[in-house]
């Protein structure tokens, strides 16, 4: 190529190694503010020569030994008002560090008080505005939904709302969440068509009564919302983390147990029983969108109740979709002979895939 | 039932990363790309404490443009314009800094910003003969990586006077991209008649000995490797050998490397070995996904050949060479949208015909796209 006689040109293709990027994060208290910014070591190196020793790596006495500096520096790039007034410093905290996709940063978390409480903040970003000027940082609000706040060195200051996202939001964020969710939907759709029925030995026979098949519904997804809101607790605050190929997979099984469950009952004890342990599986796959937002806590607490209670609306809408026509056809033989058996065997036939794709990473569908 | 719970439970429960403080003093927390010697860190610290100083800042643009061709890194080109900023916004600048800043443009992917920068400096009448080469050069290589042929003979013709290597070596390989392969090769080797040929030159010839199908681009890319290490010359190398089928030797020459371009191959190599390449493909998910962020759909080369020889997605492999197809069009790509739409079956039915005749239209030639008329 000609761009191999420009010695320079190269540069198209061998991107995508990443910008500088710093990360600011927010927590706010009524008029309390605590700031964690991130700087990537080697930036930090650029500007202020961190390598003592000049033998191309950083070691942590390096950096420890200059912190001082590096807060200076960090102090220098970002400030922040809030309500059109500074804010008084507290505190900092320790020297620490956290790993990026682009390498080991500095972080450095400052604890200031307002005069009043804090709705939102200007910030004015400067890091690096005279050594980089790619450099960006992204800030955002913890507990704050969607993109994050992209700040441009020397642009001016830029405002950052501190209003949490509202219950509301959690909610609509829930419903999504199983809407957009087969499997979960699968799952439900699963159950319900053999709420209206009760175990008989080897098979299954139709309950009498509607009020009967009213109480088993009730039981399942009383059973599932218990499970679900346990897990989904702990994993979003972080207790439990399993890697999400396993979850993903062990979330496709439960739909394949359940649907063959349906063609012939095999799994012992209460169908209550095996939805409430299936329900501890699901939960851990519901709590990815609030994982992301870093929160701790009792500031988990709304987001937690807001999306709960948008997952549960969602499944009753499932569950009201489905059951009055369950109750309708319950002791119809097309129901009994064809319906229940080959729905479930369709649905059996796609977790498998799911389960085989998921736990084997292929692609096999599209 | 019980089994279920059981695997629940045995599925390690990691904590997320957190702040940490290592443990002690000597541990290694970061890897610096390069080193900075006495001179760099002196001009930097001089240019700290006034930055209107011209030949102080064009060192430092060119200096970071030098370490981005090598390291392949961003930031570089952020620390180049930060160089220039004086001088980055003014249509009047000197000439030096315009070709620079142009540069810097391209690299990022802007090329019509790239092209105008170059445009208003070839119509200054006072330009210096070795500036208007080089931007005769640079503009004829961003209108050749949009395959827009005729335009860049222009532009190499006119070079002839003032460079006459560089204008010969970028005839040869115009002609050798509409259809005249072997006269090119021997041109390109006639250039360099002595034992050692200048790195670049031997990236040309091994780029062209690859397209003609030669097994000489091998030793050819060794030789550009040997004069410069660069990320663009180890990444074609890489790819050169897992076309080869030669997975252990790309994993090699990739080991080790911080440069994404040269990540995405290295798992690429660990996938056809069938070793574990599950870190590295996360670290590289990232920073494609950060990338992307950054600089919307210009990555999409990468993202095109992650999808398609990672992920396992051929239909979003597809849809993202297609995008890349709009705005960058050399031989690479054009394998590249070939592979894709060869994977994606039916779907990529239409994308091969027409690739097919653009391809014929120009009479380009490239063994690696021989499967464009296996229809």
């Amino acid at each position: 190529m000609i761009r191999a006689l420009l010695l320079l040109l190269c540069c198209t293709c061998a991107w995508a190694h990443q910008s500088s990027e710093a990360y600011l994060r927010y927590r706010v208290a009524g008029a309390d503010v605590e700031q964690r910014l991130d700087i990537a070591l080697r930036d930090l190196d650029r500007d202020l020569g961190l390598d003592a020793n000049g033998d191309g790596t950083l070691s942590w006495g390096e950096v420890r030994g200059r912190w001082a500096d590096v807060e200076r520096l960090a102090d220098e790039g970002v400030r922040f008002t809030a309500g059109g007034a500074a804010c008084g410093l507290q505190g900092r905290g320790e020297p620490q560090l956290d790993e990026h996709s682009d390498g080991m940063h500095a972080v450095l978390v400052t604890r200031w008080h307002c005069a009043v409480a804090v709705h939102e903040l200007a910030i004015d970003y400067r890091l690096f505005a005279a050594t980089d000027a790619g450099h960006r940082c992204l800030a955002r609000l913890v507990g704050m939904t969607g993109e994050p706040l992209l700040l441009q060195p020397g642009a001016g200051p830029q405002t950052l709302k501190a209003e949490h996202a509202s219950l509301g939001e959690f909610v609509i964020e829930g419903m999504a969440h199983i809407a957009g969710g087969l499997d979960h939907v699968l799952f439900l759709v699963t159950l319900i068509p053999v709420a209206v029925w009760k175990r008989d030995g080897k098979g299954w026979a139709p309950r009498a009564g509607a009020r009967g098949a009213f109480a088993e519904t009730l039981k399942l997804v009383t059973a599932f919302t218990v499970a679900h809101s346990i897990t989904l607790g702990l994993a979003a605050g972080g207790v439990i983390d399993p890697p999400s190929r396993w979850i993903e997979s062990l979330i496709a099984l439960t739909v394949l147990l359940a649907a063959l469950d349906n063609i012939r009952p095999f799994v012992p004890g209460p169908r209550w029983a095996m939805v409430g342990v299936f329900g501890l599986v699901h939960g851990v796959g519901f709590a990815g969108p609030l994982k992301d937002l870093g929160l701790r806590g009792a500031e988990l607490l709304r987001p937690l109740l807001g999306f709960n209670l948008g997952v549960e609306l969602g499944q009753l809408a499932v569950v009201a979709l489905l059951l009055p026509a369950a109750l309708a056809l319950r002791r119809r033989t097309a129901y009994r002979r064809w319906i229940v058996p080959g729905g479930s065997s369709a649905i059996a036939a796609l977790a498998a895939l799911w389960l085989a794709e998921r736990s084997l990473a292929l692609q096999l569908l599209p | 039932m019980k089994a279920l719970l059981a695997l629940l439970l045995a599925a390690p429960l990691m904590a997320p990363a957190e702040p940490f403080t290592p443990k002690s003093d000597a541990e290694v927390v970061q890897r610096l790309p390069y080193r900075m010697d006495a001179t760099e860190r002196a001009r930097r610290a001089a240019l700290a404490r006034d930055p209107a100083q011209l030949p102080l800042a064009l060192a430092n643009a060119r200096a970071a443009l030098d370490r981005a061709r090598v390291l392949g890194d961003p930031r570089e080109l952020g620390i180049a314009q930060a160089a220039l900023a004086p001088w980055w916004q003014r249509a009047e600048a000197p000439a030096e800094a315009v070709l620079l800043r142009a540069r810097v443009l391209q690299a990022r992917h802007d090329f019509d910003g790239g092209l105008t920068q170059l445009r208003g400096l070839l119509a200054r009448a006072d330009l210096a003969p070795e500036l208007r080469a080089q931007a005769l050069l640079d503009s004829a290589a961003i209108h050749q990586l949009r395959a827009e042929l005729p335009q860049s003979r222009a532009l190499c013709e006119q070079l002839k006077l003032l460079a006459p290597l560089p204008a010969a070596a970028c005839l040869a390989e115009l002609g050798s991209l509409t259809g005249n392969a072997p006269a090119a090769a021997q041109a390109l080797a006639r250039l360099s008649p002595g034992r050692s040929v200048p790195p670049w030159l031997a990236l040309m010839r091994a780029e062209l000995a690859e397209r003609m199908g030669d097994p000489a681009a091998f030793g050819l890319y060794r030789q550009a490797l040997a004069g410069a290490d660069e990320v663009y010359t180890r990444a074609a190398l890489a790819d050169w050998l897992l076309a080869q089928g030669r997975a252990a030797d790309a994993l090699a020459l990739t080991q080790g490397s911080e440069a994404d371009a040269l990540l995405l191959r290295h798992v690429i190599a660990l996938r056809r070995l069938n070793r574990d390449a599950a870190a590295p493909t996360a670290r590289l998910r990232d920073s494609l996904a950060a990338a992307d962020r950054r600089e919307p759909g210009k990555h999409a080369r990468e993202q095109a050949r992650f999808a398609l020889d990672v992920e396992n997605q051929p239909r979003e492999a597809l849809r993202l060479a297609q995008a890349n197809w709009a705005w960058q069009r050399e031989p690479a790509d054009a394998v590249l949208l070939l592979r894709t739409a060869q994977a994606a079956g039916r779907d990529g039915e239409a994308a091969r015909r027409e690739l097919a005749r653009f391809v014929r239209e120009l009479g380009w030639q490239d063994a690696r796209l021989n499967g464009l008329s296996n229809s």
